[in-house]
């Protein structure tokens, strides 16, 4: 209904966040418009803004100035619609080891934030069953989250933002602590379909090195700001 | 047996669950200092109507809600962190509640109410306080039964929950409106010192037992319930304080909480 019939998943123009009280902004004056359907890399040293990037495109951090529209609504005013379409892998996942919920408690989350008393039906978690597996981690599904290693959580929490179906997929440093084996299953695996339905990715990394990605877009920060957009075949406009 | 002890040992079961299970969601919610600070302010509340001879319920949930209301927006706005304005309120409001206990008319110090106020009585106990808490009771679980996909979510990791389109404001608002109201009835039977021992300790006790989320909410409520109940059977026996008795009864509960799991994780395999 008041979706963007326009071809950008993202736009944001002149943006700039500020953290709570800081004088310096994190991103600055970013300026960027990613169609659908597509792979970004989002490369750049430590306290480049990344983080920032991802966060402010889904309203959790308010921009000061500038115009965000995801997925065809406007942030802030219409984020909790964008959300309800995206799936969001943060950056720092690791739970303390007495944390009570299973892993298909877990994934079920995802998929509770989607209805409108959070009450799954059985299409539901055959859905959370199906994603649980394609990460390898069915086995481990009723096993409370804290239990699981580092990797583990990792992929429980990537199967979770999966298992939502997602039109905008935010992965921030996904593969920090997942093994060389299912990192390849992922990009080569999971990553086409998602895009084959839609999807469109958006992936966080500190470096350039992942020569497995196939990525459509690579943007390179520094500083808060956009350095370099590098695309491929898309026409990505900076 | 009187009617009384009859009415104490239901009033506790109602009160100390209610107490145990909200005060597992606060202290999962990492809200225990901001439902520290509105115990105290439903404590201060009903110190003034005391002063004003006023009803002392309405007055306390008036008070521990406009804290919960305003926690929030008062520390974006000051800058600083909800459990620093969560205790300079505490402070503010115990400041406030020793004022009003000495403007109440009368030989205030020793009267029946004060004592009822400061720690609480088992005389508290009538039916439509019964009704209260069977209400409040009701409520509280069928909003968790209800929404508990949404609730659990939030309970995981708020941020997460955000960030997919759960509306995280409303449901914490709701779980802090529960707890202005189960702390404001718990009030009476603990006084405006001890009840948040009834909303703590369970919580804490129920931790130290493996289980699952509901596991720990259901095991808070029937530690909170038990301690309550045992807290003013007690009470009503020797002639105690009854906010004494339960919290008494309540940190005993923990201590065999402890042991338990102590022992259990003693006697697991791979250990010696
Ligand atoms: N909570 C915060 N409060 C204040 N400043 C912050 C906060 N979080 C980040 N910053 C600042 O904002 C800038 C961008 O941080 P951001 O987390 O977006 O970087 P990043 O590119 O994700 O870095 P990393 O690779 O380390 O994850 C940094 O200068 C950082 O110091
Ligand atoms: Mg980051």
């Amino acid at each position: 209904m008041e979706e963007n019939l326009g071809c950008y998943a993202i736009e944001l123009e002149d943006v700039s966040t500020y953290y709570y009280g800081e004088k310096r902004p994190a991103i600055r004056d970013i300026t960027l418009r990613i169609p659908a359907r597509v792979l970004v890399l989002i490369v750049g040293p430590n306290g480049a803004g990344k983080t920032t990037l991802l966060e402010t495109i889904l309203g959790l951090l308010r921009p000061r100035s500038g115009r965000v529209i995801t997925l065809g609504y406007e942030i802030p005013r219409m984020a909790s619609k964008a959300r309800a379409l995206s799936s969001y892998l943060p950056q720092d996942f690791m739970k303390s080891p007495a944390e009570p919920f299973t892993a298909r408690e877990v994934v079920a989350m995802g998929l509770a934030s989607n209805t409108p008393t959070g009450r799954l039906l059985e299409g539901n978690l055959r859905r959370v069953d199906h994603a649980l597996k394609m990460l390898g981690m069915l086995e481990y599904a009723d096993r409370p989250f804290g239990k699981l290693s580092g990797g583990q959580q990792q992929k429980v929490l990537l199967a979770r933002a999966i298992a939502r179906e997602p039109k905008l997929l935010l992965l921030d440093e996904p593969f920090s602590a997942i093994d060389q084996e299912t990192r390849s299953y992922i990009t080569s695996e999971i990553f086409p379909r998602l895009l084959e339905n839609g999807c469109t990715i958006l992936l966080v990394s500190h470096e350039l090195n992942h020569s497995y990605m196939d990525a459509d877009i690579v943007i390179r920060m520094v500083d808060g700001r956009i350095e370099r957009v590098i695309t491929r075949d898309v026409h990505a406009i900076h | 047996m009187s009617m009384l002890f009859i009415n104490s040992i239901i009033g506790g079961v109602f009160a100390g669950g209610l107490c145990g299970a909200v005060g597992a969601l606060c202290s999962r919610l990492r809200l225990m200092t901001m439902a520290f600070s509105m115990a105290h302010a439903a404590l201060a509340g009903s110190a003034l109507a005391l002063a004003l001879g006023a009803d002392m319920t309405s007055l306390a949930m008036l008070f521990a809600i406009m804290t919960a209301i305003m926690l929030g927006p008062l520390a974006d706005y000051l800058g600083t962190s909800l459990d620093l304005i969560s205790m300079t309120l505490f402070s503010l409001y115990n400041a406030l509640t020793f004022i009003f206990i000495i403007s109440t008319p009368g030989p205030a110090l020793m009267t029946e109410s004060i004592g009822q106020l400061l720690w609480g009585s088992i005389l508290a106990i009538r039916p439509t306080y019964i009704a209260y808490l069977l209400t409040a009771s009701i409520i509280i679980i069928a909003f968790l039964a209800t929404f508990w996909g949404k609730i659990s979510s939030i309970l995981f990791d708020i941020r997460l929950a955000e960030a997919e389109g759960v509306n995280v404001k409303t449901y914490k608002y709701a779980i802090l409106l529960i707890a202005g109201a189960t702390i404001t009835l718990a009030l009476r039977i603990t006084g405006g010192f001890l009840v948040f021992s009834l909303l703590y300790v369970p919580a804490a006790a129920s931790l130290q037992l493996k289980a699952s989320m509901k596991g720990i909410i259901a095991l808070s409520w029937i530690i909170g319930s038990a301690s309550a109940s045992i807290g003013l059977a007690m009470s009503f026996l020797y002639d105690l304080p009854a906010g004494s008795c339960i919290t008494i009864a309540a940190l005993i509960l923990m201590a065999m909480a402890s042991a338990y799991s102590k022992l259990e994780a003693s006697l697991a395999p791979g250990r010696w």
